[in-house]
């Protein structure tokens, strides 16, 4: 049935919250297993689900006051320390959590499906009536609660709620009664909402599939009050150049003193713009946190799964970046968190055979590096045997038993993330169907990022994503190809090097250039953009080194122009899929210049060499 | 009245007595005459730097700046495979909207908006001059003087080729 609300402000904020609280409360119910007497968890807890129920009933979603309620009282029961926190416990609440996550999605989906939800609330009730003196609750068993303590109008609250008349009294006082201590979000949302119900407002109310919705940003108020200012001092910027041009046209001004205030006036637009910028840039900045906390219950339930004991550890979930690249990161995360889970961590009896402690350790940590964020995934499990890494690839056909001998550790980790490998014989509903490592390379590649593995036989692995903190405005390298000047983006390149041309070598019709231990791949510039060749070949040029996931190449071109910071424009639907084009941007004299694709000119290295 | 005659190919001309009332903006191209719906034009702007994009078909020029909008330039002499030529002062970018997007096309010489009605269109002869695709000329009028043949931007790449485009 069509969800009949007829203030769709109130039930865009009642979907935010929700969903901002059921994200939160995952994590923390994780938390509370290992952590089962920390009474300030469980009362968060508590009142999160509680205030998605009080709001639900508000809004009249039965379903939802169902599963709620019931788990409501189940928390309660463990908050008064009538129930102890098992893992079977928590596997009950977990699961009408998800309950609860689908309910909500249906909502925001525009539809309530009549969902079967009596099989996840049975679960529940038993906990209810286990070794306990008080009936199955119902909402008339609430005020025997009151009694609890630790917030007395908790027990109120619902009953309240639960109660049409009274809820429409003062709506976004209810849910915040329970939650006098820390301010929950609703009352924040929900009043204004109430405030404005009077101008209908068309919302469009489509909805993602999945919980995470990116169609609205939450902004701190101070960041608000910030990009203001900064908007007002661009705005007296802008009356001084109108100032400066009337005294200059109007003759009260000469060149020589205009020339000197333009070039102050210059320099102060640059600071404006440029914090401006940075501002703007911060907006869509959100916490890495936002992927992180999706991880402690995959672990919980991978580790429940597997047989195996993790210590799931978090590092720097407060590090920020840009919001496209958050939503892109999730699935590579979750991929190589499996990963470690999978095939990096051994069961408890195997680690204590190899000498290590019982329970394995998995950590995750973010942490920002210049213009890049740096996440690694690391466990203390068997690590990477190349051995076994290289017989499977022969095995698969994926590579020849020649490639193979002439490779070095690192392009054999390289090889799991070839698509269609996995060590495993057999595909289980975990792993093994040689998808997952292919996932996190294509998207790694997606945002311009490099994957790094570190990984010893015995003593575990390390994955290190390096990815670009935004996606809309780029440092680039300058440089200019015969003439016609291309941008580079600084965060695939890794050095530049002068170098001449006679040092090239030439390995089965492919240029390549030592660098220190490695070799090269070469690409000319030239050749792959078809640039007409405009002066003598000099005899020096210039190789920028770029890497892009786990490869790297030296593109060959005339001269480095330098440093900037580029807006990346796109090239429309007509000139989209250029190879080795990634976009455009503007430079400051108007030109457009062309983004090179920094993946595409490691893939069409690949081919090249393929090709041979 | 002669409307009869003449199979009407703009999809929105509705039929009448005189038939609607178009606009046209005409431009020239080796010595001939043609017309696009002038609600397609945005706008004509003379020649700004071209930065050339490679791996493109011959006929794509390259991109400009319109304005901090990227926007593709498309040479229609090189398009109809009509003979090159230089830019002169007379040389224009005609920005237009296809499909949505913004395009540019050099034309040799916009010379200027007319109105005719739509029962002046006529189908196209079996033969048209020059190397002009058949799918985008959308009929030919004829006035006193002057022949000028209608084109429909929306046709001048043939589904291949914004596969073609796309798949790159």
């Amino acid at each position: 049935m069509p969800i009949d609300c007829e203030d769709q402000e109130l039930l865009e904020g009642f979907l935010t919250e929700t969903t901002e609280l059921l994200e939160k409360l995952d994590d923390d119910l994780v938390a509370l297993e290992k952590t089962p007497s920390d009474t300030d968890l469980l009362n968060q807890i508590f009142r999160s689900i509680h205030t998605v129920k009080g709001a639900s009933s508000f809004l009249g979603f039965d379903l939802l006051v169902r599963v709620t309620h019931k788990t409501e009282d189940v928390l309660n029961r463990l908050r008064k320390g009538e129930l102890l926190v098992t893992p079977e416990i928590m596997d009950v609440v977990l699961e009408a959590t998800d309950l609860v996550k689908t309910l909500v999605a249906d909502i925001k989906g525009g539809d309530i499906v009549d969902r079967e939800i009596d099989e996840t609330v049975n679960k529940l009730i038993p906990l209810l009536s286990e070794q306990a003196q008080q009936p199955p609750a119902e909402p008339a068993a609430e005020p025997t609660n009151v009694g609890a303590g630790i917030e007395p109008p908790a027990a109120a609250a619902p009953s309240a709620s639960s109660e049409p008349t009274s809820a429409a009294g003062q709506p976004s006082a209810q849910p915040e009664s329970p939650t006098p201590t820390s301010p929950l979000p609703p009352a924040v949302s929900a009043a204004p909402a109430v405030k404005k119900a009077a101008p209908p407002k068309p919302a469009d109310n489509k909805g993602g599939d999945d919980l995470s919705d990116s169609s609205t940003v939450r902004v701190d108020v101070k960041r608000l009050d910030d990009l203001m200012n900064q908007v007002g001092e661009l705005v007296l910027e802008r009356n001084r150049m109108i100032q400066l041009n009337q005294d200059l046209q109007g003759g009260s001004s000469d060149h020589i003193l205009f020339g000197e205030e333009f070039g102050k006036l210059t320099k102060r637009m640059n600071f404006v713009t440029s914090e401006l910028q940075m501002q703007v840039l911060k907006m869509r900045m959100i916490p890495v946190e936002k992927v992180f906390k999706k991880f402690p219950r995959i672990v919980r339930s991978l580790s429940r799964d597997l047989g195996k004991e993790v210590d799931l550890q978090i590092f720097g979930e407060e590090t920020e970046l840009d919001r496209s690249v958050v939503d892109e990161i999730g699935d590579p995360l979750i991929h190589l968190i499996r990963n470690a889970m999978d095939h990096g961590l051994e069961t408890p009896e195997e680690r204590l055979a190899a000498g290590k402690p019982r329970t394995g350790t998995l950590v995750l940590a973010a942490v920002h590096e210049g213009n890049s964020i740096i996440i690694s995934i690391k466990d203390d499990g068997r690590g990477i045997d190349t051995e076994r890494v290289g017989r499977k690839a022969i095995e698969k056909g994926l590579i020849s038993e020649e490639q193979l001998t002439a490779m070095s550790q690192r392009e054999m980790f390289d090889l799991i993330f070839l698509p269609g490998f996995s060590t495993k014989d057999k595909a289980s509903d975990l792993s093994g169907r040689g998808v997952g490592m292919d996932v996190v390379k294509t998207n790694i590649k997606k945002l311009n990022g490099l994957i790094e593995i570190k990984s010893e036989k015995g003593l575990g692995s390390e994955f290190i994503l390096r990815l670009p903190l935004t996606l809309a405005i780029i440092q680039s390298l300058l440089v200019e190809v015969e003439g016609e000047v291309y941008s580079i983006p600084l965060s695939s390149v890794l050095e530049t090097l002068r170098v001449d041309q006679r040092q090239f070598h030439v390995v089965g019709g492919q240029e390549v250039l030592k660098l220190r231990e490695s070799v090269l791949p070469l690409i000319r510039l030239e050749q792959v953009f078809k640039v007409q060749r405009t002066a003598e070949r000099d005899d020096f040029c210039y190789v920028v080194v770029i890497g892009a996931a786990d490869k790297r190449v030296g593109l060959v071109v005339t001269r480095l122009v330098g440093q900037q910071e580029v807006a990346i424009k796109s090239l429309g639907n007509y000139l989209a899929n250029i190879p080795g084009i990634a976009g455009s941007t503007i430079l400051g004299d108007g030109r457009v210049t062309l983004i090179v694709d920094p993946v595409g000119m490691i893939d069409s290295g690949d081919t090249a060499a393929a090709g041979r | 009245m002669s409307n009869a005659l003449a199979p009407i190919k703009l999809d929105d001309v509705r039929s009448g007595e005189q038939g609607e009332l178009i606009q046209l903006v005409s431009f020239n191209l080796a010595q001939e005459e043609y017309g696009v719906d002038v609600l397609k034009v945005r706008e004509i702007i003379r020649m700004p730097t071209i930065t050339r994009v490679p791996n493109t078909p011959h006929y794509v020029e390259g991109v400009i700046n319109l304005r901090g909008k990227v926007i593709p330039i498309i040479n229609m002499r090189k398009r109809f495979c009509l003979a090159e030529a230089e830019y002169d002062k007379q040389t224009r970018i005609m920005v237009m909207d296809v499909g949505g997007e913004l395009m540019g096309f050099i034309v040799d010489a916009v010379s200027e908006v007319i109105r005719i009605s739509s029962s002046e269109i006529q189908p196209s002869p079996a033969v048209v001059s020059s190397g002009i695709d058949q799918e985008c000329i959308a009929g030919v009028i004829n006035q006193a003087e002057r022949l000028l043949v209608l084109l429909e931007l929306e046709k001048i790449f043939t589904q291949d080729e914004r596969q073609l485009f796309s798949n790159l």
